[in-house]
């Protein structure tokens, strides 16, 4: 194929999500016309932007496309434009991936609701906005497209509104959503007043270099407004309050690629648009905003009694690593951070399928209520493991590779910069990790182990069509945990080497020299290693740990031993009875309440504190927000 | 015919030394003579130093009795995989100059892959039902929770420390921490990580669960805890991990700290190694477990997150400026 | 081989599990006793078990009453095989100084097979010790006639 083909290929991907909405509203009165919409527009942009790998990827190729073909003309960028280099291309993979799979468990999963044709459209529209802001490249498009994506996603948080709290968390949402899109487009304003244009490219030449106060005003307000996109700490509360009301599939693309088009504004405009990334004080702002999303939110989550509650905390949590990894401006840590945004869009995606998947059968996702669904579902079981391991970093799963890189490049940042304030990050991320590794034992004992309580008797496994979408994300999760060396090789090496990039990708938008000629200190290309100094062999381990097994199970069976004894027929012998000090059958399952107790006893004033805080008063999220602008502009206004 | 006899060779460390043969053997031997010194410091006779031995055969003669609350495949399958894991770890310590399979993992891997067993358990524990069981795992993990922070820092110091010395900022890789000392002497010299080393000393008690911090596996409060539920062969399996780990606890700190003892022949490193180990366990866990009484589980977390933890800091900002 | 080897050790590592029927302390108290630096049955692999799953002796103590007779026979029940029941002190055995009240269900020999009954009220540490040693004994023997 030629070049030219692929020019249009990511106008194509947004544009078949848009219209497969308005197909949806139009036709989609009939279930098939809907699914089968919905599922071909999902696939068809998944498969514009697989085609797109080999060329930017590998061949680092940046795709320019300018829409009606109004390329800049005397220095002036006027026309739409929409730009794929490798770091465009990493995100919209993980927007096209995880709209697929959410389809997919839709067509399923949402059977028993009404009104699906709107469904269908918002999330498409969902779909459609996540993806054009993040190709876009141009600034006020990606505002456009964030409004778009703020309001389909604040629909669809409401959209089962008779579940208790949909519309309260909708409407949190919405406030401080739109506090949010107001600061972007506050934002955007400021700087077209200085630049006279809005394209990314010619921007990021323009104002590195020309910094007033007004511009970092600019920046503190583009900051803020895609850190409340991403609901890192202090926006954390609405993606809870979301996250527990919206649709399982929904939350999926809400944690998975909502709060990742978020972070993908903040890696562009603090790398690229305003060129800041090598300022000691930034990176530190960042890396700071980061270790305390991922501690507060993982101990708030910890805390939880609620299934997707708990997931909403852990999503923010991990979101926290990939700004720390992010805020390094090391190749290994963007690397790093990068392929943990893609990691837990995978792992946070296939537990809040899993969650869907027990809402779906039992009709509560309270934790202290479930209990021992191993056994009527076993294939969710198994795939939600994989889920719960994988956030949980235990090799070799997709988790692990990336919190091994993200601790390398922590420390290895701590070594280069001689800022021992690194080393308690690499402390932060470690001991984040175990927490997270607590809070999914508590989640796998009391929801899929444990007894069974009698109303949940008669709980069946899920369609399989739900199994499915698990499973691509299981087998996803498993493949991106084991081969780390291809998956930095092909996706996040080049993706961090665009983000590092600037020059690049300004003379790719504006033609060769534009960058030298209007710029005053051209960037210096940034000398980019990506060399971890541990060693990590998933496969190589993977192979002693089956030639381990082997050997111990020959062993074992070696000698002849009586069979393992089962309980047979329906009436439990005594024999097969817990034990109980004698008691027959108590119903004495150990809730995911009371787990933990000697490490939230030692923490009650933090907990207390933390209980305090988190008012659930919408009021106070906003205040939050508007404190953490102020604070966002008088330390930039002193900083840069 | 040389893939022929690498295969077999690969078959040889996994199965035979320092693997699972290896770990078999040392490991319950080790177990035998600490429930021995522990006896005789309690003025008994004490059990003889096979009485593990014994145990785990006869465990694996027992029935095995699976509730009808377990999932039956996670309660038996966790035995077999903490078990696996453990194995794969001991291979990847380094016995002096000797390692067995470099380049696979470093510290932090090892630091993860410890975690590996402690979640098989708690996994099985949790498949069994038993609301003891749910007791036990949640003191486990706030047991894991404990040692992690300190052990970590402990890594880094000693990460760091070496690093220095390398000139290359910081090492990771316990082959080349096992080499820097094997050619400069034991780090456990240098003053600068005499903290580091005590800290990872009450560490090990805790991450193998033996008195005073086996609130995890109460035997007179809530039955064994994890293990309330498992019977027979998994059991044996359990116990004999749970010897094992003694032995990969300590040897990670012959690797870390008394590296420097070696003699270059394998034979006798094995031997050093071996009784190194040996005395590390009467140090860490026979003398603690026979003077101390058990410990809450709040107590436990509070000891490892400030008075270990403090150790390890101390080391860490040592080694941070040089030391 | 391997069988001659587990044979031998269930012989050498009985785990005992106490369960108290009903309680007047004295039989609990001299089992504790047995495990104490004088008399230290461990030197014979004697060892408490936590957890009936664990157990390969089960010692009873206390007369069985109507309370606690279905208790102590589930527990019995999950305890798995080979095991040995060990009564200890005259109370399950005969019902000692409560028999014949309306609350005792009898000796438990009637409900359940009883391998060693160690006598007295309470029994010495010593007899304690031979008793367990003559289970471990027949354990060994019912291992062996498992193969």
């Amino acid at each position: 194929m030629s070049m030219v083909s692929f020019q249009h290929f990511p106008i194509y991907a947004i544009l078949v999500l848009f219209l497969g909405a308005f197909v949806v509203t139009a036709f989609g009165r009939k279930g098939t016309v809907r699914h089968v919409v919905a599922m071909l527009c999902a696939s068809i942009s998944l498969l514009l932007l697989l085609a797109l790998i080999k060329p930017v990827m590998i061949q680092g190729e940046t795709i320019a496309y300018w829409l009606g073909n109004r390329v800049p003309a005397g220095g002036y960028a006027i026309g739409i434009a929409l730009e794929v280099d490798a770091l465009n291309l990493f995100f919209g993979l993980l927007v096209t991936v995880a709209l697929f799979v959410s389809t997919v468990y839709s067509l399923s999963y949402m059977t028993h609701d009404e009104h699906q044709a709107e469904y269908y459209t918002l999330l498409m529209l969902l779909g459609g906005g996540v993806l054009g802001m993040v190709l876009s490249g141009d600034i006020f498009n990606m505002y456009v497209m964030v409004e778009i994506l703020t309001f389909s996603a604040v629909a669809l948080t409401a959209f089962r509104s008779k579940v208790y709290g949909a519309l309260e968390a909708a409407f949190k949402y919405l406030v401080v959503g739109s506090i949010g899109s107001t600061c972007i487009l506050a934002g955007v304003i400021m700087l077209y007043a200085q630049a006279h244009t809005l394209n990314f490219a010619q921007l990021s030449a323009l104002i590195p270099g020309n910094m007033t106060p007004a511009t970092k005003v600019a920046f503190a307000l583009l900051l803020v407004g895609f850190a409340t996109k991403s609901f890192i700490v202090p926006f954390h509360p609405l993606a809870a309050d979301a996250h527990g009301a919206a649709p399982a599939s929904i939350s999926v693309l809400i944690s998975g690629v909502l709060t990742k088009s978020g972070l993908y504004g903040i890696i562009r405009i603090v790398y690229m648009l305003f060129g800041t990334m090598q300022l000691g004080a930034i990176q530190l702002l960042l890396v700071f905003v980061g270790s305390v999303s991922m501690f507060v939110c993982v101990t708030m989550a910890l805390a939880q009694h609620d299934f997707k509650r708990l997931l909403a905390f852990h999503s923010i949590s991990q979101i926290g690593y990939v700004l720390t990894a992010v805020g390094l401006a090391t190749g290994l840590g963007l690397s790093a951070g990068l392929y943990h945004a893609m990691n837990h869009t995978l792992f946070k995606g296939l537990l809040f399928l899993a969650a869907g998947a027990v809402l779906h059968e039992t009709g509560t996702t309270d934790l202290d209520k479930l209990g021992g669904l191993s056994k009527r579902m076993p294939h969710t079981t198994a795939l939600f493991l994989i889920g719960a391991f994988s956030i949980s970093g235990i090799p070799p799963f997709n988790g692990f590779a990336s919190k091994w890189m993200i601790y390398q490049a922590t420390y290895q940042k701590a070594v280069e910069s001689g800022n021992i304030g690194y080393v308690l990050v690499t402390v932060v991320a470690l001991v984040t990790s175990t927490l997270t590794l607590a809070s999914f034992v508590k989640v796998t004992q009391s929801v899929f182990f444990g007894q069974l309580p009698k109303e949940l008797e008669n709980v069946r496994e899920v369609p399989v069509g739900m199994r499915i979408a698990m499973g691509i994300f299981a087998v996803l999760c498993v493949l991106t945990g084991v081969f780390p060396n291809l998956v930095t090789a092909y996706l996040t090496e080049p993706a961090a080497r665009a983000a590092l990039n600037a020059l690049g990708y300004i003379d790719s938008m504006m033609g060769a020299g534009y960058a030298e000629s209007v710029m005053v200190t051209p960037p210096a290309p940034v000398a980019v290693s990506f060399a971890a100094s541990g060693v990590w062999a998933p496969v190589n381990w993977l192979l002693l740990l089956c030639v381990a097994l082997l050997g111990i199970t020959v062993v074992a069976s070696l000698g002849k031993y009586e069979s393992v004894s089962e309980r047979s027929g329906e009436r439990v012998a005594a024999k097969y009875q817990l034990f109980y000090g004698g008691e027959a059958n108590w119903d004495a399952q150990v809730g995911g309440g009371d787990l933990f107790w000697g490490f939230k006893h030692n923490w009650r004033h933090y907990f207390d504190f933390m209980h305090a805080l988190h008012s659930g008063i919408v009021n106070d999220y906003a205040q939050w927000a508007l404190v953490a602008l102020a604070l966002a502009v008088v330390v930039l206004q002193i900083v840069l | 015919m040389t893939m022929f006899l690498n295969a077999l060779l690969f078959l040889g460390y996994i199965l035979i030394y320092p693997g699972f043969l290896f770990c078999f053997v040392v490991g319950m031997l080790l177990s035998g003579i600490d429930r021995k010194l522990v006896a005789r410091m309690q003025k008994r006779v004490g059990p003889p130093i096979c009485q593990p031995f014994y145990d785990f055969f006869k465990l694996l003669g027992k029935e095995t009795i699976i509730p009808a609350a377990a999932n039956r495949t996670v309660y038996l399958l966790a035995p077999l995989l903490g078990l696996a894991a453990l194995v794969t770890i001991q291979v990847l310590i380094p016995v002096f100059r000797f390692t067995a399979f470099s380049g696979v993992a470093d510290v932090i891997v090892i630091l993860y892959l410890l975690l590996i067993p402690a979640l098989a358990t708690i996994m099985g524990a949790a498949a069994s039902g038993s609301p003891y069981a749910g007791v036990g795992l949640s003191r486990e993990m706030v047991t894991i929770l404990a040692c992690e922070l300190p052990l970590l820092m402990v890594l880094l110091a000693v990460a760091k420390s070496v690093g220095n010395a390398m000139g290359t900022g910081l090492c990771f890789s316990l082959s080349e921490i096992a080499a820097y000392q094997s050619a400069h002497g034991s780090l456990l010299l240098r003053p600068s990580m005499i903290p580091a080393a005590l800290a990872f000393l009450l560490v090990i008690p805790g991450e193998t669960g033996s008195h005073p911090f086996d609130a995890a596996e109460a035997e007179t409060e809530i039955c064994e805890g994890m293990l309330a539920e498992y019977s027979g062969k998994p059991l044996g399996v359990y116990k004999l991990s749970h010897a094992i780990k003694l032995l990969t606890m300590t040897s990670l700190f012959v690797a870390l700290f008394l590296g420097g003892l070696g003699t270059g022949v394998t034979a006798l490193d094995a031997l050093i190694h071996v009784a190194l180990c040996a005395a590390v366990t009467v140090v860490t866990v026979s003398f603690v477990h026979a003077i101390t009484a058990r410990l809450r589980i709040e107590q436990i977390f509070k000891f490892y997150w400030t008075v270990v933890a403090g150790l390890a800091l101390i080391s860490l900002v040592l080694a941070w400026f040089g030391l | 081989m391997f069988k001659k080897l587990i044979e031998e050790s269930t012989g050498k590592s009985p785990w005992l599990f106490h369960i108290n029927a009903v309680f007047c302390n004295g039989c609990d108290i001299e089992l504790v006793s047995v495990l104490t630096p004088r008399y230290d049955a461990e030197r014979l692999g004697f060892q408490l078990a936590g957890s009936p799953r664990h157990a390969d002796i089960v010692v009873v103590t206390g007369p069985i009453t109507r309370q606690s007779l279905n208790r102590v026979l589930r527990t019995i029940e999950q305890v798995p095989e080979p095991r040995c029941i060990v009564t200890m002190g005259s109370c399950p055995q005969s019902g000692n100084v409560f028999r014949g009240s309306y609350a005792i269900a009898g000796p438990l020999s009637k409900y359940v097979h009883v391998d060693v009954d160690v006598a007295g009220c309470t029994p010495k540490p010593e007899a304690v010790i031979d008793g367990l040693a003559l289970a471990a004994k027949i354990l060994r023997e019912k291992r062996r006639a498992m193969n």
